[in-house]
């Protein structure tokens, strides 16, 4: 039995992130725009005001994944314990399948830069990470989907690729992956590997979620700032990890230069199509989209 | 995994991200870039891989810290000005929550304690007003106030009575009328400097969770913080009697009266508590 399988994780279908300025239309709006909406964790974790009534409204309407950005799952500093309970409180009131966090650190010494900073890529890191997502999803109790960030470093005692690094960390913690497509692209373009080499590494069976996003060109790098349309290239490797993975929840993250909410239903359409007609062409059995490679 | 060698990494990595100035135009930190760091195949060195993340901090935190201080911003001269402010505060404090909403929380000390701007009276309020809006959007919620157990008491259990208010409130005073200048503010209307005049504000989230702001009497902002502090309603009107010069409490009686009805109005007031054995 597959992990999707054995911890019956759903196919939520093409979503969107939520973000504030679409609250009010959404609250306003028929249910089924889109099919399920993501929110970034931390909006919503204080212990009262207008968030907290807002998310119980949208509750009504959509299946809500928490994703957050503070775990700081590579961190040195200790897990804060404050955080993680509030986190978990989160994800029992939305009762989420999953829940949603990055490969990365966010700050040390108590200082937290509000970035998703790359990990060196070690055995030692590598250990580091499993036994700090364990502890997690002991705590939390509902599979946590670790997600590949957009990188713009790499340090020299990375000894591990990154795709082998995040798969051995979903095999060994038994977790999930959130595979971003486009945070493949991003990292692809400035570290010159193979983003579909990438893809192919990853176990098909762990990924319980897809992001898709745009990106700018900076010139001598790809900055990953989900402000645009999800890009040709992207949505190519997206089919190729369809390809692998099968029919997995998709969402679309749309965080800076935010349109009118109809663009970002259209993009999630447009994720619909792309998905339809990739799985179609499909043969399982052929793919990996069922079971591990 | 203890600290070791990825702490010393991240330590290294969090210095360089939140400096003001490029990595590069530090020796020592460029020369540990390129000691921890890869130069990227497109031609960027190790100290440019870093400033990616440095100027995201910034780009990060300064807008994030001009939206919730609107009245700063304007009082210190304008977003030009403010962004001097945001980048002291944040070399001074760098940020030690994951909660961005709580970026600001040591803004106002900062304002008050640091050159220029200390001694800026307009800027210390704008600051604290700000401030308070940031606290009350998203304090605790609590069940609504039952005025049910206000009938069920004798009266002489009011003396003991201890009132909770609710946790979103803020009771300040200031120097400059703050809480008009931001909403002109909101209301995108082009403010004029105002002038100093002694003003006492309560900022609250109201029950359809909009934030709010109302000036009050001297003598209720007492009352107000003393029962927010736990004071017994009696004891807390002694006091606030005693500093008015109104003699006994008995005299502030039936303003005491007035204010609390409007209290419980508004939602400031969400619970009474009477000694158990009334």
């Amino acid at each position: 039995m597959g992990y999707r399988e054995q911890h019956e994780v759903p196919d939520l279908g093409v979503g969107v992130g939520l973000r504030r300025p679409h609250v009010a239309q959404v609250l306003s709006g028929a249910p089924g725009a889109v099919d399920w909406m993501e929110i970034i964790s931390e909006n919503y974790l204080a212990e009262g005001g207008i968030q907290r009534v807002h998310l119980e409204a949208v509750r009504q309407k959509y299946r809500v994944v928490p994703h957050g950005v503070s775990l700081s799952i590579g961190g040195a500093d200790a897990i804060d314990k404050a955080y993680l309970a509030r986190l978990s409180d989160l994800v029992r009131r939305l009762d989420a399948p999953w829940f949603s966090d990055h490969l990365c650190w966010t700050g040390i010494g108590g200082i937290d830069v509000h970035d998703l900073l790359p990990m060196p890529y070690t055995e030692r890191t590598l250990a580091h990470v499993v036994e700090r997502v364990k502890r997690v999803q002991g705590e939390v109790r509902v599979p946590l989907a670790l997600e590949n960030a957009s990188t713009y470093l790499e340090f020299r005692e990375s000894e591990i690729p990154e795709h082998e690094f995040i798969a051995e960390v979903a095999e060994r913690a038994d977790c999930g992956i959130l595979l971003d497509v486009n945070n493949v692209f991003v990292s692809a373009y400035n570290h010159g590997f193979d983003a579909n080499a990438y893809i192919d590494a990853i176990p098909p069976d762990r990924v319980l979620q897809i992001h898709l996003a745009g990106h700018e060109d900076k010139g001598s790098y790809l900055l990953d700032t989900h402000s645009d349309h999800v890009r040709a290239d992207v949505w190519d490797l997206y089919r190729r990890a369809l390809r692998r993975c099968g029919s997995v929840s998709t969402l679309i993250e749309w965080d800076q230069s935010i349109p009118a909410w109809s663009v970002l239903v259209a993009e999630a359409h447009k994720a619909r199509a792309v998905r339809t007609s990739t799985l179609a062409t499909c043969i399982p059995g052929e793919s990996a989209w069922t079971t591990g490679p | 995994m203890d600290d070791g060698s990825l702490g010393a990494l991240q330590r290294l990595v969090v210095t360089a991200v939140t400096r003001g100035v490029p990595v590069g135009d530090d020796v020592g930190l460029a020369a540990d870039a390129d000691r921890l760091v890869t130069p990227s195949h497109r031609g960027m060195s190790p100290a440019a891989r870093l400033d990616v993340y440095r100027e995201q901090f910034w780009l990060r935190h300064v807008p994030s810290l001009e939206e919730d201080f609107p009245t700063l911003s304007w009082a210190v001269g304008g977003p030009s000005r403010f962004r001097d402010l945001a980048v002291d505060y944040l070399s001074t404090c760098p940020p030690r929550t994951w909660d961005l909403q709580r970026l600001g929380e040591g803004l106002p000390a900062h304002v008050d304690a640091r050159a220029p701007w200390n001694g800026d009276r307009l800027a210390s309020d704008a600051a604290r007003i700000d401030w308070a809006f940031m606290e009350a959007f998203d304090a605790a919620d609590v069940p609504p106030f039952d005025p049910r157990v206000l009938s069920a008491a004798p009266e002489d259990a009011w003396p003991l009575a201890t009132i909770v208010i609710h946790p979103s409130v803020r009771a300040m005073a200031f120097a400059h009328p703050v809480h008009e200048l931001r909403q002109a503010l909101k209301d995108g209307s082009d403010p004029r400097l105002p002038a100093a005049a002694r003003t006492n504000v309560v900022v609250w989230r109201d029950a359809t969770c909009h934030l709010r702001s109302r000036a009050i009497e001297a003598d209720a902002l007492a009352l107000l913080t003393a029962l927010a502090e736990g004071a017994p309603l009696g004891q807390a009107c002694d006091a606030v009697a005693r500093a008015s010069g109104a003699g006994d409490a008995s005299e502030l009686a039936p303003r005491v009266s007035s204010w609390f009805r409007s209290w419980t109005e508004d939602g400031w007031v969400c619970a009474v508590r009477f000694p158990p054995h009334y």
